[in-house]
């Protein structure tokens, strides 16, 4: 069952469109993991989602409502960003007790017992945070939240390494207690899509893939050696990704599927058959132009 | 236990394979009960539907079997099993490469063997 259907959604901003006729749907009680570039629409969808902005046009329905302005999708929805600002007359620990009213599910002694665990001060105002801590402070509220549909936007900006896994282990651990639907966010792919059960990869506005985490990964394959011995086999296939590697070497990025009969076949001719980690097959995948950053330092 | 998530293997094939060791070394023991998708998704910190992958494999082999409402339990000869398929197909597959690799460095048949066997000699030692 979809928790959020999109059809047709395009978000504008002047001359720009954020969001380009995405037509999508997110199910119930999922981990999905929303993945893009910097700059490809990610935030501007989440805040359509969250009803923050009005869609241009098309069709979103959140809860089968229309979350711009439903009280109904609202209340059973929170938006983790890092923009998210509190009035400094609360201490931290204000805010977290001052949430009960606004979430039904929200809870409480998680809440204090998250924010002992991270030895976050309990008189400290919101604004004097650090970034991570911020963020830290601001995934807690999520987690707690048990928002039926609960979305993070970036929630690791600024976390140290330890942090991030403790947010990621956290929020897995509820979500097996309280199963709800979960949106990440996040250009750091690898080290969140053990969590996640599906993907969506948007590129310039539009959706480029969405398909189960578990997919994701068996998707590519990389073929890596003789440069001949490469081409001899992909040839006339469509190439995701290409690299000269060394003199005569060449490194080939495609779809599982189109070699797969022949995977023992190119290992016996000595060419390395490589998985392809599913952060880099989703740089591949959103590519702006063709070629990689070493042909910026190509002259001539 | 901690989870390559770079390596060549899917998660939820590396989650097949640890339990299969976890039978091999008898840990959990036939007629016995195996972890839940959920019990898995809590120790590895996964998605619940992908360590229900890795028990779905295990599954497919026969190597557990569903009780209604109770669970997935591991079969009898479910050991042997693991032992025999292991044995064919790893060890093969490992041998293919060992052979392999021994071509491109040009080490002849026999001094391959020779190698075996003192890794042989040299783990009886032990």
């Amino acid at each position: 069952m979809g928790v959020i259907h999109g059809v047709d959604l395009t978000k504008s901003y002047g001359k720009l469109k954020a969001i380009d006729h995405l037509t999508f749907e997110i199910e119930q009680n999922k981990i999905t993991g929303l993945i893009g570039r910097n700059g490809s629409g990610k935030t501007t969808l989440l805040k359509m989602v969250a009803g923050y902005l009005i869609p241009t046009s098309g069709e979103l329905k959140v809860f089968s409502e229309n979350p711009f302005n439903s009280l109904e999708a609202s209340a059973n929805s929170i938006l983790i960003d890092d923009t998210m600002t509190f009035s400094d007359s609360f201490t931290l620990v204000d805010i977290l007790k001052e949430m009960t009213p606004f979430y039904a599910n929200w809870n409480s002694s998680l809440a204090l017992g998250l924010f002992d665990y991270y030895s976050l001060n309990p008189k400290q105002p919101h604004s004097n945070l650090s970034k991570g801590s911020k963020s830290t402070f601001n995934s807690i509220i999520g987690i707690a939240s048990r928002a039926p549909l609960t979305i993070f936007d970036e929630p690791t900006t600024g976390m140290d390494s330890a942090a991030r896994k403790d947010f990621y282990r956290a929020l897995l651990k509820d979500y097996l207690e309280y199963p709800r639907t979960i949106i990440l966010s996040s250009h750091l792919l690898s080290e969140l899509e053990g969590i996640l059960e599906d993907i969506l990869l948007i590129n310039q506005g539009t959706k480029r893939l969405h398909l189960p985490a578990l997919e994701l990964k068996e998707l590519a394959v990389g073929l890596r050696g003789n440069a001949q011995a490469v081409i001899s086999f992909v040839e006339g296939k469509k190439i995701i990704y290409q690299e000269d590697f060394a003199q005569g070497s060449l490194y080939v990025v495609l779809k599982r599927e189109l070699v797969q009969q022949q995977l023992e076949q190119i290992r016996q001719s000595g060419l390395e058959v490589l998985s392809v980690a599913t952060d880099d097959l989703c740089v591949y995948l959103t590519a702006k132009t063709k070629g990689g950053i070493d042909d910026v330092f190509k002259k001539g | 236990m901690i989870l390559n998530t770079d390596s060549m293997k899917p998660i939820y094939v590396q989650i097949a394979e640890w339990l299969e060791g976890e039978i091999l070394s008898e840990n959990i023991k036939d007629e016995e009960r195996i972890y839940s998708q959920y019990q898995l998704a809590e120790m590895f910190t996964i998605n619940p539907a992908t360590a229900a992958k890795g028990l779905n494999i295990l599954a497919d082999e026969a190597i557990v079997y569903k009780k209604r409402g109770l669970g997935m339990f591991v079969s009898p000869n479910a050991k042997q099993f693991i032992l025999t398929r292991r044995k064919s197909q790893i060890l093969g597959q490992m041998i293919k490469e060992l052979v392999m690799e021994a071509n491109r460095l040009e080490v002849s048949k026999s001094e391959l063997n020779g190698m075996i066997q003192q890794v042989r000699r040299e783990n009886e030692e032990e």
